[in-house]
């Protein structure tokens, strides 16, 4: 008889918990939040649209560093955490790609358009997606977790380009509002404050959703190396 | 018999063992060159794959001059990616086959050399492919020669960063099954900021524009030529080590 493990650690558990109670306060916060002059109503997707964006890069760069440690420290948790990172990244990159879409209908006119915000997001998105291919390409673990690690280094370059993408080719995409470059806001207070509760939740989330992935494909493994 | 061992790096570089790595990545990008030239298939499946493409486009695309001199720049720089994707498969394919990647991998030193060989092996192939491609969308697309050494810089610089990453995974993905279908596919959308970049500045250089108007774009390049190398360089130990 197998042992009936517990769903979570202490840490997790919390970390899904305030991530949710954040969510849900930042939901209301960002419906409160003053609408948009030129904008109205419609610029609320923003409070979906930047933290699921900025997860997603946040993601890629724990990747990046999941991996680093891997090649040099060659633990199989950490290539289960690079991975577990890269899984949480597309997820939340492609809900950046469709609200930016959906923002971008009723603004520009068109769903998609080939300016460079967007095209570097959807190569960074594809660089990603080949990763996973990658990983289910190759069955040897040591192989996999060597092989894919050097995709996830190789594959961060593209994130600071996505980033910087807007003020390098002055594009259609607006600049960002938080700027983390030179720290510079150019919104009001109530939308700001808005923004940093819905980014806030977002990024403990991902802690969270990192935690839990881990954990199971820990357990995943276990039962594989068991049975 | 092993075609590998016929052309043989260490035996002639074994005079002056490990030290020095210079002289054994020359070796070793010689050795696979002259093997490439004796086997023949793999550049002249290139290069008439290339053609064919070249044929295919200008009927997709033409027959109207202007329209094709508008798209001369991105069917260079598409059928130099395609053409670089056929390529690349053959930087290791022959020391897969003959069983010689471990001799290699063991051969006494850092694992640097190997990489920078190989790179240099893909670049050279690249270039010659490049050669000919440009002589090719000159006659079929319009592509207008006249600023030749720029041009010709131009491709310089787009080949170093397209066989950057194209050594780097084909070295990464020698031994797997399903490596003709994996590499495209994590090969392009890293080169996709190489390409790019290397489609304006032929562009620009097409539409006649001066060279100090190209040269952001060179810049660009300089910095991912820079950027792969540096970063595939230091991988390529890492991730191959057995």
């Amino acid at each position: 008889m197998q042992k009936i493990q517990k769903p979570g650690d202490l840490v997790t558990t919390l970390l899904v918990g305030l991530g949710l109670t954040l969510l849900a306060v930042g939901f209301y916060f960002a419906l409160a939040a003053p609408p948009d002059a030129n904008q109205g109503y419609l610029a609320r997707i923003m409070y979906l649209h930047v933290p699921s964006a900025w997860v997603g890069y946040l993601a890629f760069f724990s990747a990046l560093l999941y991996s680093a440690a891997y090649l040099i420290w060659r633990r199989p948790g950490l290539d289960r955490m690079a991975a577990a990172s890269v899984e949480i990244g597309l997820v939340f990159l492609g809900l950046a790609l469709v609200t930016g879409m959906l923002w971008a209908r009723p603004t520009w006119g068109v769903y998609w358009t080939w300016e460079p915000r967007l095209t570097t997001t959807a190569i960074l998105f594809a660089v990603y997606v080949g990763y996973l291919v990658l990983r289910s390409a190759i069955e040897d673990p040591d192989l996999r977790a060597k092989a894919s690690a050097a995709v996830g280094i190789l594959g961060a370059i593209n994130v600071p380009i996505s980033y910087m993408s807007v003020k390098w080719w002055r594009s259609l995409h607006q600049t960002q509002s938080l700027d983390l470059t030179t720290g510079k806001v150019h919104m009001d207070g109530a939308m700001v404050l808005a923004l940093l509760v819905n980014l806030a939740a977002f990024s403990i989330l991902f802690l969270a959703l990192l935690r839990l992935r881990g954990l199971l494909e820990k357990r995943g493994g276990k039962l594989v190396s068991e049975a | 018999m092993n075609r590998t061992s016929q052309v043989s790096v260490t035996s002639r570089s074994g005079a002056q063992p490990a030290l020095f790595g210079l002289p054994r990545v020359f070796w070793l990008a010689w050795r696979d060159l002259t093997l490439e030239f004796r086997g023949r298939a793999g550049l002249l499946a290139a290069v008439f794959f290339l053609a064919t493409m070249l044929l295919i486009l200008g009927l997709a695309l033409g027959p109207l001059r202007s329209d094709l001199e508008k798209a001369a720049p991105g069917v260079l720089w598409v059928s130099l990616a395609f053409a670089g994707s056929l390529l690349a498969g053959r930087a290791f394919g022959l020391e897969v086959e003959d069983g010689t990647l471990d001799d290699l991998l063991l051969t006494p030193g850092s694992k640097e050399w190997i990489y920078f060989g190989k790179f240099l092996f893909q670049l050279m192939l690249l270039l010659l492919v490049a050669l000919a491609l440009l002589v090719m969308t000159a006659g079929l697309f319009y592509l207008p020669l006249k600023a030749w050494p720029a041009l010709l810089f131009t491709v310089f610089l787009g080949t170093i960063g397209y066989a950057a990453i194209s050594t780097f995974y084909a070295g990464l993905l020698a031994r797997l099954r399903g490596r003709e279908v994996l590499l495209p596919l994590l090969l392009f959308p890293l080169v996709v900021p190489v390409v790019l970049a290397a489609v304006r500045a032929t562009a620009g250089l097409a539409q006649g524009l001066p060279v100090a108007e190209v040269a952001d774009w060179w810049r660009l390049l300089l910095v991912f030529d820079a950027v792969y190398v540096t970063v595939c360089s230091l991988l390529f130990p890492l991730a191959l080590e057995g």
